[in-house]
């Protein structure tokens, strides 16, 4: 049994993945043409949302060594922001483009300091963070409308885009579909750059990274903040998609879905966490029945998974594929 | 004024209860529960159970044996199988657990609020400086204190006391040298579940019983932990007496931002000594 969080990760290299993804991406975004069931594309369009959360969360455990249980404090704030500039007048688009820059730079000046914390008290402060913005919205009435949550209201068209295009699940289905290949398609070009070996060779020993000469707070601060950037598009897609934003977006049980799918479908891959998002979304689906027990469910799930599959699904695939390559499994 | 400090040590003592058991069950194994919120949850409705067909003063016994019991289960089939693991493992389990027992609570008592009653030997008040405080609220103050005193003397006289206190500077050097660390850890994580039914005990006649009762008492529990300094005892108990005191402050004067305070000051206390108040050993 290998560790979730410790071993190097599986570096890409190959250029395969690289039309496998386009080749993916270019499938996905047949699948309004082919489907018609509307019911299908709105479970689709929420799953691809998600993805999009826990691929930003899968990163940080794949650059940084680190697991954060508050990525819903990104989701919920981009998805407040955008509700709550545009109630004070600025244009949607504005907003819109706040929406993921004000998350961003409070990740990175709130990762100058909290990434100094390791191990289970980062997860722990993490989980804190995001709460404490769940309180406050919660508890400022005056602000956020409380439990209530509030409607945004988007004008008609943004950025010369019909508002309905984000709001119908066949469309909206693509524009997240291609939001989640694009965002893997800069992780994995990160991974791959010097940037991306650094702060892997800084998640492996920081100590040694800091005599051969490198910052080492500043590194993971940035992949902080580039995987909480992740987390405020998502959310930001989840406010254009629903046009309404309530308390839940910030509650730690999003945070915890969000690390469930990554872990589901291993975090040490950059495509891991999306696989994890779908797979968790037919699991849901399956679920019906028992959809008063779902918490149990995700968290019987998230136990067999860690004990049984720590590398995740993703793992469990590029193991086959290796083997049916000939190559040796790792 | 106080009545607030009172209030806020009310609160810091039941934070306490529950942060020492974190703090206890990171010095043996080296991982933080994520349900211990959980626990804390479990401990109070199994006290209500218990003192609708009796009363008080057996729910409490019962309560903390019950979590007892829990925690030399929850030692057995989650920590010990895990040691070996990144904590990140043991951590994610745990959170899965939490999932799973808040849908139990879930199932069993259901989702409305349920009250228990102080009980009537505690249930009067007395007069402070001209104000008049609930004598329970006092009781809350005593156990807290008795708990430190308690698990202080016997960190620091008792064999097993000193098998914990070397267990958490050092797990394999302690086993090295003949000490049976899983027996140890048992114990040691039976205490910090005990100590978390006991918490949620003596907490449920303060505040009304819900499933999601374990969640915000855990983010609270675990600023203190890190104010103190994960692992440190000492630090637990003056970071609980400070988010108390900070958290009572914020409701009585700044409603809207009471939950940011207690953050907040983690955050100022972690750029001015990254491990805690107590710092060194996380």
């Amino acid at each position: 049994m290998t560790d979730i969080v410790a071993g190097a990760p599986t570096r890409p290299r190959r250029m395969g993945f690289l039309f496998a993804l386009l080749a993916i991406g270019a499938a996905g975004c047949t699948l309004p043409a082919v489907v018609q069931s509307p019911l299908f594309l709105t479970l689709m369009t929420q799953a691809a949302i998600n993805a999009v959360l826990a691929t930003g969360v899968g990163f940080l455990v794949r650059q940084n060594g680190t697991v954060s249980f508050g990525h819903a404090a990104f989701f919920g704030l981009s998805a407040y922001a955008t509700a709550l500039l545009i109630k004070f007048g600025l244009p949607a688009e504005a907003a819109i483009i706040l929406a993921v820059a004000l998350p961003t730079l409070f990740a990175l000046a709130l990762g100058v300091v909290i990434v100094r914390i390791t191990g289970v008290a980062f997860s722990m402060l993490t989980l804190a963070v995001a709460q404490a913005f769940h309180e406050l919205v919660l508890k400022w009435r005056e602000l956020a409308n409380g439990d209530d949550g509030m409607a945004i209201a988007f004008p008609a068209r943004v950025f010369g885009i019909d508002m309905a295009t984000f709001q119908q699940p066949a469309s909206m289905f693509l524009v997240c579909w291609v939001a989640l290949i694009a965002v893997i398609l800069g992780l994995w070009l990160l991974c791959r750059s010097r940037f991306g070996t650094l702060t892997l060779a800084i998640r492996e020993n920081e100590e040694r990274a800091r005599y051969i000469g490198y910052r080492t707070v500043l590194p993971r601060a940035i992949i902080y903040a580039v995987s909480a950037a992740i987390a405020a598009l998502a959310g930001l897609l989840f406010a254009l998609y629903n046009g309404f934003v309530s308390p839940g977006t910030l509650h730690w049980s999003l945070s915890g879905e969000a690390l469930i799918m990554a872990i589901i479908g291993g975090p040490r891959l950059v495509w891991g966490p999306a696989l994890g998002g779908v797979i968790f979304f037919f699991i849901k689906n399956a679920a019906g029945d028992f959809t008063d027990h779902w918490p149990a469910v995700i968290g019987i799930t998230l136990i067999l998974v860690t004990v049984l599959l720590p590398r995740g699904v993703g793992g469990v695939l590029v193991w086959l594929g290796a083997r049916l390559g000939g190559r040796r499994p790792s | 004024m106080v009545i607030n400090i009172l209030n806020g040590l009310v609160y810091g003592g039941l934070l306490y209860i529950l942060a020492v058991g974190l703090v206890l069950i990171f010095g043996l194994r080296r991982v933080v529960n994520f349900a211990h919120g959980s626990l804390f949850m479990v401990g109070g409705y199994v006290a209500f159970t218990v003192a609708a067909y009796s009363s008080f003063w057996v729910a409490l016994p019962v309560s903390i044996v019950v979590l007892a019991l829990l925690g030399v289960i929850l030692d057995r089939f989650v920590f010990r199988p895990l040691q070996h693991e990144d904590p990140i493992s043991t951590v994610l389990v745990t959170f899965g657990l939490l999932l799973v027992l808040e849908d139990v609570v879930k199932t069993i008592w259901g989702k409305d609020f349920l009250s228990l009653a102080a009980p009537p030997l505690l249930s009067g008040t007395v007069s402070i400086v001209g104000e008049t405080f609930p004598v329970y609220r006092l009781m809350v103050i005593v156990v807290a204190v008795l708990v430190a005193a308690g698990l202080s003397l016997w960190l620091r006289f008792s064999r097993i006391g000193l098998y914990v206190r070397a267990s958490s500077v050092d797990p394999v050097t302690t086993g090295m040298q003949g000490v049976d660390t899983d027996r140890v850890s048992a114990a040691v994580v039976a205490i910090g579940a005990g100590l978390a039914g006991l918490s949620g005990t003596i907490a449920a006649p303060l505040m009304a019983l819900s499933p999601s009762m374990g969640s915000f008492i855990l983010i609270d529990s675990f600023i203190v932990v890190v104010v103190g300094g994960l692992g440190s005892f000492s630090g637990a108990f003056i970071a609980a007496l400070l988010i108390g005191q900070v958290h009572n402050f914020g409701i009585v004067y700044i409603p809207w931002a009471a939950s940011l305070i207690p953050f907040l000051l983690m955050v100022a206390v972690l750029i001015w000594r990254p491990t805690g108040l107590a710092g060194g050993r996380a």
